[in-house]
């Protein structure tokens, strides 16, 4: 049995390691041209902020895939030829495989700005795009980000240590929409737009980039003002790599469609991470999530069915934790029942300052968003995969979620199947 | 192999907190209780008591999962695996205290303290480390040699598991063991 695994980050290094524990005998090829060491993506920002030596970012090295025995091929895929069972590599060499797993990943949105110097926008998304930010930081400079979610947000701080004034333009009423909820989102908001060296520009998008007077770059907005920075980056979400998966035959939306099993239209194929569009927990369509835990996930769960070791996938779920300005966010599933049909919300007592809010549909948990709420967001993500009703959260967890025993402790709401309940 | 754990028996939890207090003091950097309450950085239990229906106590811990959500979701992979067989130990040197970690726990056993093992002292990932310094040496974990009422014991997995079939055993039988 030959695997194949494309792209080694979030969702292909997991799957590596199971499945040479699910088949310790067989041939495992890992394809990624990006040079060893395998690094997490997401910590560029604590990079870029100076909170990390890049050499800290990384999570695998040669020794990791010798251990494992995988053989490597460093260099791009480029095709995908279902028929005969081949990966096409940059360099005209195919790579037969028996299991095909497509990690491949995702890369950045573009900015959708027009003008002579557009090209001169810096993405978010990994360690060159990190270097080209760096070479543009001017202590005492101005900088422009771009989008007003996790990245763009992790961007405007980072620029900040870097001792930038930053220009935050959000296409939104305010940052994090996508994100958090409103009650969130508005704090963000108010804590940016008094952060000093921070201006705020909600509802507000870039039109055109081109060549300042006083600096690099001038950059038009469509409120008709203008801004002059040295730097300008965006965080405008991703698009996963399908571009060479075209002409496969495989199921293409956004992303690679693949099942409650992370199996594509081709029995042999699977996807995991950035790149599969798969069936979300919450929302019943197929999404990306694209966010490091459920690449993980999706790797193991991926590997150990092309291993013949059947195992559900229970859907795909938003997550993230950030610290924020000293106060940590952390958001699970549907966290805006707003953008929800038939959602409603009940926020929990929490300690003074801390704030948590759960959000039901049709009486069964789809999320929750907290801040600085007590860490157990957790518990609310294992009861929304298993389907918790909002008459099984005992009223003393909703009076004092900082003490209460867990939903999932013995005798506690989530130990009978909340769902068959 | 044979595989010693803590084994938690909530209904036998009284609610005395001794275990809380000796983890503390297990984890300090004193290893004693008069002094450790006297440290600049203060050690913090990594067994909570919560508080369930009818106001039980129960002893929370880290079970360790395998898979471990935690570890899963751990950017830096500051969660390994690889300090103590069958134990998930937070390398406080690496963590970034993000807290995707204690996003992905289920059971609210992942907490965010300073840590006199992290390098500046800054607040990170907190949990239970199955004492494996203590355990090595041939002592039981601080929390199991504080309890009194046998809601934490120590013991091999798979003769706790035989332990209770005997029970069911003379259970099913009438008999009483």
């Amino acid at each position: 049995m030959r695997y194949v695994v494309v792209g080694l980050h979030a969702a292909g290094r997991s799957a590596c390691a199971y499945l040479r524990r699910a088949d310790p005998a067989a041939e495992i090829v890992g394809v990624d041209p990006a040079p060893l060491p395998v690094y997490a993506r997401p910590l560029i920002s604590y990079a870029l902020a100076g909170e990390m030596p890049p050499e800290a970012m990384t999570v695998a090295d040669d020794a990791f895939f010798q251990s494992l025995g995988v053989t490597l091929a460093r260099e791009r895929a480029v095709a995908l030829d279902v028929g005969r069972g081949l990966v096409g590599l940059a360099s005209g060499r195919e790579v037969a495989f028996d299991r095909l797993l497509l990690a491949c990943g995702a890369g950045p949105r573009p900015a959708g700005v027009s003008g002579p110097l557009c090209h001169e926008i810096c993405f978010f998304r990994g360690r060159t795009d990190l270097a080209r930010v760096m070479d543009r930081v001017r202590p005492g400079g101005v900088a422009a980000v771009l989008g007003g979610g996790l990245v763009g947000f992790k961007l405007t701080m980072g620029l900040l240590a870097r001792g930038m004034a930053v220009h935050l333009v959000v296409a939104s009423p305010r940052p994090l929409a996508l994100n958090v909820d409103e009650y969130v989102g508005d704090w963000v908001g108010r804590r940016l737009a008094d952060a000093p060296g921070v201006t705020l520009h909600t509802s507000t998008s870039v039109r055109e980039v081109e060549a300042g007077t006083a600096r690099p770059l001038r950059l038009r907005l469509n409120t008709g003002e203008s801004l002059e920075v040295d730097l300008a980056a965006a965080g405008k979400g991703v698009i996963p790599r399908i571009q060479w998966l075209a002409d496969s035959g495989l199921d293409l939306d956004q992303g690679v469609l693949a099942d409650g099993y992370l199996r594509t239209a081709d029995e042999r194929i699977y996807a995991a991470g950035d790149v599969a569009q798969v069936p979300d927990m919450v929302h019943g369509d197929a999404r990306i999530n694209a966010v490091w835990p459920v690449a993980v996930e999706q790797g193991r769960v991926a590997a150990l069915n092309m291993a013949g070791v059947r195992a559900a996938y229970p859907g795909t779920l938003a997550q993230n934790a950030i610290p924020v300005f000293g106060s940590r966010m952390i958001s699970v599933g549907a966290v805006n029942p707003a953008f929800t049909a038939g959602a409603e919300s009940v926020v929990a007592d929490g300690p003074r300052g801390s704030y948590l809010k759960l959000v039901f549909r049709d009486d069964r948990i789809i999320g929750a968003v907290g801040l600085d709420a007590p860490p157990r967001l957790g518990e609310l993500a294992f009861a929304i995969r298993r389907g918790l009703r909002r008459r099984d959260i005992p009223d003393f967890w909703l009076d004092n979620p900082k003490n209460a025993a867990p939903l999932a402790a013995p005798g506690g709401a989530l130990t009978g199947n909340a769902r068959l309940g | 192999m044979l595989k010693k754990t803590v084994i938690v028996r909530p209904e036998l939890c009284v609610g005395c907190m001794q275990c809380m207090i000796r983890c503390a003091e297990a984890h300090s950097q004193t290893k004693a209780l008069a002094s450790a309450i006297r440290e600049d950085i203060l050690a913090k239990p990594r067994i909570h008591i919560g508080v369930g229906p009818e106001k039980k106590p129960f002893p929370n811990k880290c079970r360790h999962c395998e898979p471990a959500p935690c570890q899963e979701a751990c950017m830096p992979a500051a969660i390994r695996s690889d300090v103590a067989e069958g134990l998930k130990i937070v390398d406080p040197a690496r963590c970034i205290s993000c807290g995707m970690c204690a996003m992905a726990c289920p059971y609210y056993v992942i907490r965010f303290y300073r840590d006199k093992d992290a390098p500046g002292h800054p607040s990170v990932a907190v949990k239970c480390d199955g004492c494996f310094e203590r355990v090595a040496a041939g002592d039981v974990p601080a929390c199991v040699a504080a309890c009194k009422t046998g809601a934490l014991t120590f013991e091999d997995v798979n003769l706790y598991l035989k332990e209770g079939t005997n029970r069911l055993a003379h259970a099913a039988y009438g008999v009483r063991s």
